[in-house]
């Protein structure tokens, strides 16, 4: 169980989960609070992997429902089994008719028969979807609704009952009430908007792609054979494409499977090549990939050696910068500057904001500027010329 | 801590973001789960509760940090005003005045705290208050104004309150005097200071009532009068600090604005086209928009196993009357009329975008451009890539596009030869400028269509404040039309998508 936020932390990344403080105090408040997460973010960034770690910590049971464009209640809630409920009233015709043996008249037989329709119309006739199934575990389970965008407007209202009092109403039978309350975790590829009511019932989050440290730390987790200068030149590269103006950026996913791949590949260290090769598994589309091999100098610049000198000059830039403003109010704020100095080895403060690709030539460059004006002039002349002609007649 | 929650849930919902009560409560709640052991846990707390759309997120951060701001923050703000701060350091007095004091009603002098209320949550965050909040005899302008207020009520004093009172309408008066610029200048009165009104009012009106009604110590009462005058003395200081704190909060509203983008561009990066197609489908969606996959019960079809078999029941189990379904498209129809002339050659670009995207994402577009005649374009957005299709159209291959825009004619053309492509399911949209050269405007050629069509959106790149200038015959179309925006860039075509789906489309003369 999650008893506190740090604890939390330390069952995730038991289980070889690797989150931050936002997402841990989400998960513990979701617990203590028992109110479902709506999960946002890009894809593959470990949305669907907080849920199962979630469960495996939890040690419940993972119910999982899918969404998908035409889901509807009888694949998410409950759907009455019509084929058994056939087939049962045609095996027991036998039996039904000597049950209205007894009864004189068609009233009797109806009032008879009145008194036993639940038989049919009882839980052994409902076929129990996922969310049924959630709330009526014996044990505490975690359901976890994936890609909820994908379903319709419509399906969301059929949540709104389940969200907020984790109970699901079935006409025939009654109310069906969770006796545990399922933890239960929402997620959104965010091509939508959700319904306001939705969000309203959940916590809110949104997974972005992690910070450098954290993400390193992940692709030495996950991929424990890679070699130390590889991970990090991985991670690096991968910072790089994604500041990159892309259709679809890689994310962790994408990151895992490629430090996968150069392991495979017995890479010790990146190359141009290398990266040409297995550009497939880091984007997927043509002009992505193309973009990207435009750049490969600049993704490469940052893990080699030699750019060792160019970055620490980056960084007194800086702090030069920063000196001389705090300089003049008085020696107190000199601590504040130190306490700085020291945090850039750490967590790469300088470079996060450096981080830009090359430009290329300004959009509306000068020289473009220039032949569109020149075919603008030509054109008007071409114009101007035909009407005097007479071809081509103006209004 | 209730209190200063709620205060801030104002303040951002004065921002514009949408807070429920009961997200409130689920706020406060999650709080006492997670305790307020550190500020960005609370941070956390508060935005997984109270932020539900990922866009309000970075507000909401700068909100929290002007709201819920450290002291030693402040000292070494960027602001460069390091010297000031420290015989500033009352400058958070006044804050009282709104967060704590003025809820509990308790003098900021008392010694006995703990009346078991929760402490209020800036605390946590700001040890420096408790040292000042438990010693009462600081330099009188610590005092915080409803303390201050506490000590009128007390005094009951008729004179003093009616001079309160007018030194608080001065104070407003000042800020106003400030406003108005020396004629002939620009008026740039958003940045200027503005005393948040509501405030002053109630807190007089508030105070005015509790006089009536109370009863008190009289030695309580001499003891608070003799500070009342240095009060007094500093009222003005204290609100005007109080406006500046109010004004680096609002700050937060303005600076969430990026720069206008133009929309000129020679080429669309892969981001603002992702952004766009976006913001299309979102558009389509409160179009009636959105593809059904959803299946419907028809003559032909699938075969639906469970409603054919709950049909069999009535026939003893044998299926004579299958039931059939089959997936309906929900196509939105849309006409999309676009000005490709010199006059908005800047946005041209941009709307153009915005049709392409439009029609790739939907499957029952009809695109028309016009200057001065009015051509049917749509296949040339089907067939070619969006910067081909542009450059096609503005080449001048399918329309003259250096004539003088006619607005009255191209629609005179469409209603001619074209108008019966408008259903009562259809949204014809216009993206123009309303600048027809002083050619007639032909209102009931657009009144025909609007009166075939579902609804009639006019997206203008021109600022509202000069439509009524030059030859612009926006106002004679407005009226016309069910929905007119001013649309320059995806930013606010973004927001006029969010504000169609909040907002539906109503009004204009029937």
């Amino acid at each position: 169980m999650f008893e506190t936020i740090d604890q939390t932390i330390e069952q995730l990344a038991a289980h070889e989960y690797i989150c931050d403080r936002k997402l841990a105090t989400v998960a513990f408040l979701a617990l203590k609070m028992c109110k479902p997460i709506l999960i946002e973010g890009p894809a593959g960034v470990g949305k669907t992997e907080l849920a199962k770690v979630v469960a495996q910590a939890l040690d419940r049971r993972l119910i999982r429902l899918q969404c998908y464009g035409g889901l509807d209640e009888t694949r998410a809630l409950y759907e009455w089994e019509y084929g058994k409920q056939l087939l049962y009233t045609q095996i027991l015709r036998d039996k039904i008719s000597t049950f209205f043996a007894a009864t004189d008249d068609l009233r009797d037989a109806v009032e008879q028969l009145r008194r036993q329709e639940d038989v049919f119309f009882s839980e052994h006739f409902i076929v129990r979807r996922p969310i049924l199934q959630a709330i009526s575990s014996d044990e505490p389970v975690v359901l976890l609704i994936d890609e909820i965008d994908r379903a319709e407007e419509q399906f969301e209202a059929f949540l709104l009952e389940v969200l907020s009092d984790y109970q699901v109403s079935v006409p025939e039978i009654g109310t069906v009430r969770a006796k545990w309350p399922p933890y239960v975790i929402i997620t959104s590829n965010n091509t939508r908007d959700l319904s306001d009511a939705l969000k309203r019932r959940c916590l809110h989050l949104s997974i972005g792609y992690p910070d450098e440290r954290r993400e390193l730390e992940i692709v030495r987790l996950k991929v424990p054979a890679i070699s130390e200068t590889l991970a990090a030149q991985v991670v690096d590269v991968i910072r790089r494409i994604r500041s990159l103006d892309l259709r679809k950026a890689p994310s962790i996913s994408e990151t895992l499977d490629w430090a996968q791949a150069l392991v495979l590949l017995d890479a010790e260290h990146l190359t141009r090549d290398l990266i040409e090769e297995t550009l497939q598994l880091l984007v997927k589309y043509d002009r992505d990939s193309q973009q990207v091999s435009e750049h490969v100098t600049w993704l490469l610049s940052g893990g080699n050696g030699q750019d060792h000198d160019h970055d620490p000059h980056d960084h007194d830039h800086d702090h030069d910068h920063d000196h001389g403003h705090h300089h003049h109010h008085g020696p107190g704020d000199h601590h504040h500057h130190g306490s700085g100095h020291h945090h850039h080895p750490q967590g790469h403060r300088g470079q996060e904001q450096a981080l830009r690709p090359p430009l290329r030539p300004a959009e509306p460059d000068l020289q473009d500027m220039q032949t569109r004006n020149l075919e603008h002039t030509a054109r008007y002349f071409s114009t101007y010329r035909g009407r005097i002609d007479g071809k081509t007649g103006g209004a | 801590m209730d209190a200063s929650i709620n205060r801030f849930v104002f303040l951002l919902r004065r921002n514009g973001v949408r807070i429920s009560p009961s997200e409130t409560i689920d706020a406060m709640q999650a709080l006492a789960c997670a305790g307020l052991a550190d500020r960005a846990t609370v941070q956390t707390v508060l935005r997984s509760t109270l932020i539900k759309d990922a866009h309000d997120i970075p507000l909401f951060d700068e909100l929290f940090d002007a709201f819920f701001r450290l002291p030693t923050a402040d000292r070494g703000s960027t602001h460069g005003h390091g010297h000031s701060h420290h015989h500033d350091g009352d400058a958070e007095e006044p804050e009282r005045i709104v967060f704590d004091e003025d809820e509990r009603g308790m003098p900021a002098t008392d010694g006995e705290h703990a009346h078991g209320e929760p402490v209020p949550i800036r605390d946590f965050f700001d040890p420096e208050r408790m040292v000042t909040r438990f010693n009462p005899h600081q330099s009188p302008n610590q005092l915080s104004l409803s303390a201050f207020s506490q000590g009128l009520i007390l005094n009951r004093n008729k004179g003093l309150l009616d001079q309160v009172m007018k030194r608080v309408t001065h104070q407003i008066r000042v800020r106003r005097v400030k406003n108005i610029a020396a004629p002939g200048g620009l008026n740039f009165a958003e940045g200027q200071f503005r005393l948040d009104d509501d405030l002053v009012v109630n807190a007089v009106e508030a105070l005015l009532d509790d006089l009536q009604d109370l009863e008190v110590d009289e030695t309580l009462l001499r003891h608070l009068a003799g500070r009342i005058d240095g009060i007094v003395a500093n009222l003005p200081e204290l609100l005007k600090r109080y406006i500046e704190r109010e004004m680096s909060l609002q700050r937060g509203q303005d600076a969430h604005q990026e720069p206008v983008r133009s929309a000129y561009r020679y080429r669309f990066s892969e981001s603002e086209r992702r952004e766009m197609d976006e913001i299309v489908r979102r558009l389509g969606r409160r179009m009636r928009g959105g593809r059904s996959y959803r299946r419907y019960v028809s003559h032909r079809g699938r075969i639906h196993v469970a409603g054919t078999l709950r049909n069999s029941m009535v026939y003893d189990g044998i299926p004579f009357n299958p039931v059939l379904t089959s997936q309906r498209k929900e196509r939105p129809r849309i006409v999309v009329i676009c000005d490709v002339s010199l006059s908005v050659r800047n946005t041209a670009r941009f709307m153009l975008h915005l049709v392409y995207s439009l029609q790739s994402l939907f499957e029952q577009v009809r695109s028309y451009v016009f200057v001065s005649d009015l051509v049917d374009a749509s296949q040339y957005f089907e067939q070619r890539s969006i910067d081909e299709a542009i450059a096609a159209i503005f080449e001048g291959g399918l329309i003259d596009c250096d004539a003088d825009s006619n607005y009255g004619r191209a629609l005179g053309i469409f209603c001619q030869r074209h108008l019966s492509v408008v259903t009562n399911e259809t949204t014809v949209i216009v993206l123009g400028d309303g600048r027809g050269n002083r050619n007639p405007p032909n209102v009931r050629a657009l009144e025909e269509i609007r009166r075939r069509c579902k609804q009639l959106v006019w997206l203008s790149p021109e600022p509202r404040g000069s439509w009524g200038l030059g030859s612009s015959d926006m106002p004679l179309y407005e009226p016309v039309c069910h929905r007119t925006e001013v649309v320059r860039n995806l930013k606010h075509l973004g927001m006029v998508a969010e504000d169609l789906i909040r907002r539906p489309a109503a009004g204009g003369r029937p």
